[in-house]
């Protein structure tokens, strides 16, 4: 049975991606656009993302030690500024990166799992399968963006005290002790709303889902959508950025912001960036 | 045999021919007769004496200790190791390497130097290819061990099932998975299939039963020349699988490193290099239980002097082999254009785990020149601390290889310093030192550490070398 | 009626001898084919005395190598083909390289496994227990056993006499 469909489908098998216009005819690739510019650094999309994914308060301690667990995390740089000394933070200059699982078109975590737990799927997420996970960690190693969560330990015991399990979201599983987790752009949303489409008989048409993140920021910096529909926000911003998926370097216009981040180890992220513009002079 | 090599040639004529054609010192003493090698090797499977016990029973502490800790990690889960987000492997994946390294000396030393015919192997290639063994099934261990649920670890092997689901045949893992397996499962049968013929011997001269184990394992070997004829063709042909097997497996291993993208993994030479390093580790186990098993069986007629003096040049030759290739690795990240892995090199070297590289650098690349010191290679306490410490060196390089790699990648945000493993990691590392141990030391009184066919052949050879030599 | 008989020797030289001697007497009901050395350590010099003994492994050991890769590589690729739309890190499902290191594990353990299964076959072990052992066989003895029609045995035991042997095992059977 499956020599037959090696035999029948070698070339198909045989392609590697992501390729020119891969998404053309496909009914959905989602992706996310950031724009720096408008991210205060607020932490509201952290906070919706640990209420809609699940994610355990890891509690002071076990932060210190490197066990925290959210997928999405604002990253604080200081730009150009006045330097002051280690222990004190200048008054301005802060900048922040809201960073997640990117979504990587060819992502150096699902070449290396040695069980397939995670792997891509066919509307471009880079899936994880708590099932399959038997936590060799291997992704988390691999992954130049390093926003592969693991858990260290049985967080489920402790993280909810009754009654606060009853805030879970019962659309999400629970995670035990030893699998990997990370950034899903809230599949959940999305298969639902697809499966709603699907009875319709249509597509889901932009601005339908959103990610608990985009939906949370107050600035409306996160865009969320369907890449393979021209129509939607997400691909205008794509185009108007001149940032086109199977490209691991970008060829485009002085005075564009968008950029994707670690282009250059061709991991083909499905999430774009908008620089941030700074005054200086102000 | 001695009575060979007497001739009715004059005395002097004699010395004259010694000193022309006999090499300067044989490996092995040609006047001991073969009734004496079965004596003297079987003799060391008698009765241990009581400091045995209490060797078996500290190993077995320790080992009880690891595994206390891992019950213990097995139940809290990995945070317990103190094992965090950039540094998801720590001890327990640079212990893997360390273990897997080892096993590799134990066949180079047994298929490279039978196919090429070096005889002085002879004596000393059983206990290094029991060590192959054992650290191989120790390396196993930490394989399970580091996995967040080891409960399924049989997802990783390629099982038949309803659901057509298979592992990731890309994974270097998986690749692992299946060299180790080869690898396992092939030098227990080299292992197994070299001793038939003294397991014979065994069971030739045992008792109770020892006598019904070495008879179901001799399978009934009575030496006869068809039987020696299908051993020799076999031997020869498991030696020639093996050695590439053995280089293989280290590769392998490797590119569970050089295939990743992060700096100070991402590098071609990485293969070469570990196949380098493991070499160099093994030998220098080979060295620390030659010692310990001449000075404890009292094997100083077979674990001669001159043997030692080659294992040690081997060692010397394999350590620069190994530093040789450190250099490349670092020179070429130096002057190459990877910003990225150059700063982790520099971190490397002047970060937090700079005591780990350094200390590295002194262990296994300057120490391996006090070999060259007559004094060290001969006196054996001495040497034996220096082999030691060369393997230190050896466990360190592979914490160095890990460990800064994770707390210095490509993504500035997760830089970290000052990581460092928890009991446990270490507990478990404990472990595994008693646990390899426990089987050599079983290993040592249930089978023989000295192949005797092959001595009695070494004998004989050299005899009829001299034999040979004299007349002419 | 056949019978058995095993004669012990202190050194090659004189089983040599013996085997020479064997080998040019003609006895009825006696073949070179039935005489077999029993010895502590391997022995081509006196092996060549007894003919032409072929071993067979290296033909197990070429199905094994033949068998390994060609099996290993159908399953992997096979195995992977099984997932059509999984992509894993935009590589082909059935990637080559890969597959090579698989198969390269495949073909050595295939052909160690049917080396040993041949030499198993070639011993006639486990089991083959030959009705004459001396244990001092295994320590520094050789032996040699003869299977020869009964009218024969004396004088093949005198033969065995002649050159000194230590002892002569099946004299009573006959």
């Amino acid at each position: 049975m499956s020599l037959n469909n090696l035999i029948k489908n070698w070339t198909s098998f045989r392609s590697r991606r992501p390729y020119l216009d891969q998404y053309k005819n496909a009914d959905y690739k989602w992706a996310m656009v950031i724009d720096l510019d408008a991210c205060t650094g607020c932490n509201a999309c952290t906070t919706a993302c640990y209420a809609e994914n699940n994610l355990p308060v890891v509690g002071k301690e076990r932060y210190e030690k490197g066990h925290a667990m959210h997928w999405l995390r604002i990253e604080r740089y200081w730009g150009e500024g006045e330097s002051v000394p280690v222990d004190m933070v200048p008054d301005r200059g802060a900048q922040f990166l809201p960073m997640m699982c990117q979504q990587c078109e060819a992502a150096p975590c699902e070449v290396v799992c040695p069980v397939g737990a995670t792997h891509h799927s066919a509307d471009g997420l880079n899936t994880q399968v708590y099932n399959r996970c038997v936590g060799s960690r291997y992704c988390s190693a691999n992954c130049p963006y390093k926003v592969r969560y693991f858990n260290w330990w049985q967080y489920a015991d402790t993280a909810w005290p009754n009654p606060l399990e009853l805030q879970l979201n019962p659309d999400v599983s629970v995670r035990s002790k030893g699998v990997m987790e990370k950034c899903t752009f809230c599949v959940q949303r999305l298969r639902e709303s697809m499966d709603h489409a699907k009875t319709d008989g249509r597509l889901v048409r932009d601005g339908e889902v959103t990610t608990a993140c985009a939906q949370a920021c107050p600035t409306s910096a996160i865009t969320f959508g369907n890449l393979a529909n021209p129509q939607s926000q997400v691909a205008k911003k794509w185009k108007n950025q001149q940032i086109a998926l199977e490209k691991d370097e970008q060829k485009k216009d002085e005075n564009l912001r968008g950029y994707r981040i670690f282009e250059e180890f061709r991991t083909y992220p499905s999430v774009v960036y908008l620089e941030r513009v700074r005054d200086l002079e102000a | 045999m001695s009575h060979m090599i007497k001739h009715d040639v004059p005395d002097d004529n004699e010395i004259h021919i010694e000193k022309k054609f006999v090499p300067k010192d044989l490996d092995i003493d040609k006047d001991v007769s073969w009734a004496q090698i079965n004596k003297d090797v079987l003799r060391s499977l008698d009765r241990p004496r009581p400091i045995f016990w209490v060797i078996f029973f500290a190993a077995m502490a320790l080992f009880s200790f690891g595994v206390y800790c891992e019950k213990y990690q097995y139940d809290n889960g990995l945070g317990v190791a103190d094992l965090n987000n950039p540094q998801v492997w720590g001890l327990y994946i640079a212990t893997f390497i360390f273990w897997i390294g080892m096993g590799h000396s134990g066949t180079l030393l047994s298929a490279l130097l039978h196919i090429i015919h070096a005889d002085w192997r002879k004596p000393i290639y059983r206990y290094a290819e029991a060590m192959t063994t054992f650290s191989l099934l120790t390396a196993a261990l930490f394989v399970l061990i580091h996995l967040g649920r080891v409960w399924q670890f049989y997802y990783v092997v390629a099982y038949p099932n309803e659901r057509w689901v298979w592992p990731n045949f890309s994974s270097p893992l998986v690749w692992d998975a299946t060299a180790i397996g080869t690898y396992l499962t092939s030098s227990l049968l080299f292992l197994y299939t070299g001793m038939v013929p003294d397991l014979a011997i065994c069971r030739d001269n045992a008792t109770g039963a020892r006598k019904k184990l070495y008879t179901f394992m001799s399978l009934g070997w009575q030496g006869t020349d068809r039987q020696w004829a299908t051993f020799r063709v076999t031997y020869m042909t498991l030696a020639c699988f093996l050695m590439p097997l053995a280089v293989s497996v280290h590769s392998i291993v490797s590119t569970d490193f050089a295939v990743s993208q992060n700096p100070g993994w991402h590098i071609t030479s990485f293969p070469p290099y570990f196949v380098a390093g493991a070499l160099y580790s093994g030998c220098s186990v080979i060295i620390t239980l030659f010692i310990l098993l001449r000075y404890v069986f009292r094997f100083e007629a077979y674990m001669t002097m001159p043997i030692l003096n080659k294992l040690i040049k081997m060692t010397f030759a394999i350590a620069m082999v190994w530093n040789y290739l450190n250099l490349i690795e670092y020179s070429t990240v130096w002057y190459g254009a990877n910003e990225i892995a150059k700063q982790q090199l520099l971190d490397k070297m002047t970060g937090t785990y700079a005591p780990v590289f350094w200390g590295m650098v002194f262990c296994s690349t300057v120490m391996p020149f006090t070999l060259l010191i007559k004094f060290v290679r001969t006196h054996l306490p001495t040497l034996m601390v220096v082999s030691i410490i060369l393997n230190f060196g050896m466990w360190l390089e592979r914490i160095q290889i890990i460990t800064p790699t994770f707390g210095h990648s490509q993504y500035p945000w997760t830089w970290t310093s000052g990581w460092w493993p928890s009991w446990v990691q270490f507990g478990i590392v404990a472990g595994s030192f008693g646990w390899f141990t426990m089987l050599f030391m079983l290993y040592c009184k249930i089978f023989p550490t000295i192949s005797m066919y092959e001595v009695k052949e070494m004998v004989h050879d050299q005899s009829k070398m001299l034999k040979a030599k004299g007349v002419a | 009626m056949k019978s058995y008989l095993l004669a012990l020797y202190n050194n090659m030289e004189e089983a040599g001898l013996v085997l020479d001697e064997l080998n040019n007497t003609k006895l009825p009901g006696f073949s070179m084919k039935d005489v077999v050395i029993k010895s502590p350590i391997e022995h081509p010099e006196l092996s060549e005395k007894l003919g032409k003994r072929p071993v067979y492994v290296q033909l197990f050991t070429l199905v094994g190598v033949l068998f390994g890769p060609i099996t290993g590589l159908t399953l992997v690729a096979s195995a992977q083909a099984s997932f059509i739309y999984q992509i894993r890190g935009g590589r082909p499902v059935v990637p080559i390289p890969p597959d090579m290191v698989l198969t390269y594990e495949f073909f050595i353990l295939s052909g160690v496994l049917m080396t040993v299964i041949g030499c198993f076959i070639g011993w006639k072990l486990p089991g083959n227990r030959s009705p004459l052992y001396n244990t001092r066989v295994s320590e520094d003895k050789i032996g040699i056993l003869v299977k020869a029609e009964d009218t024969s045995i004396p004088v093949i035991n005198e033969i065995f006499k002649k050159h000194h042997s230590l002892e002569i095992l099946g004299e009573e059977k006959k």
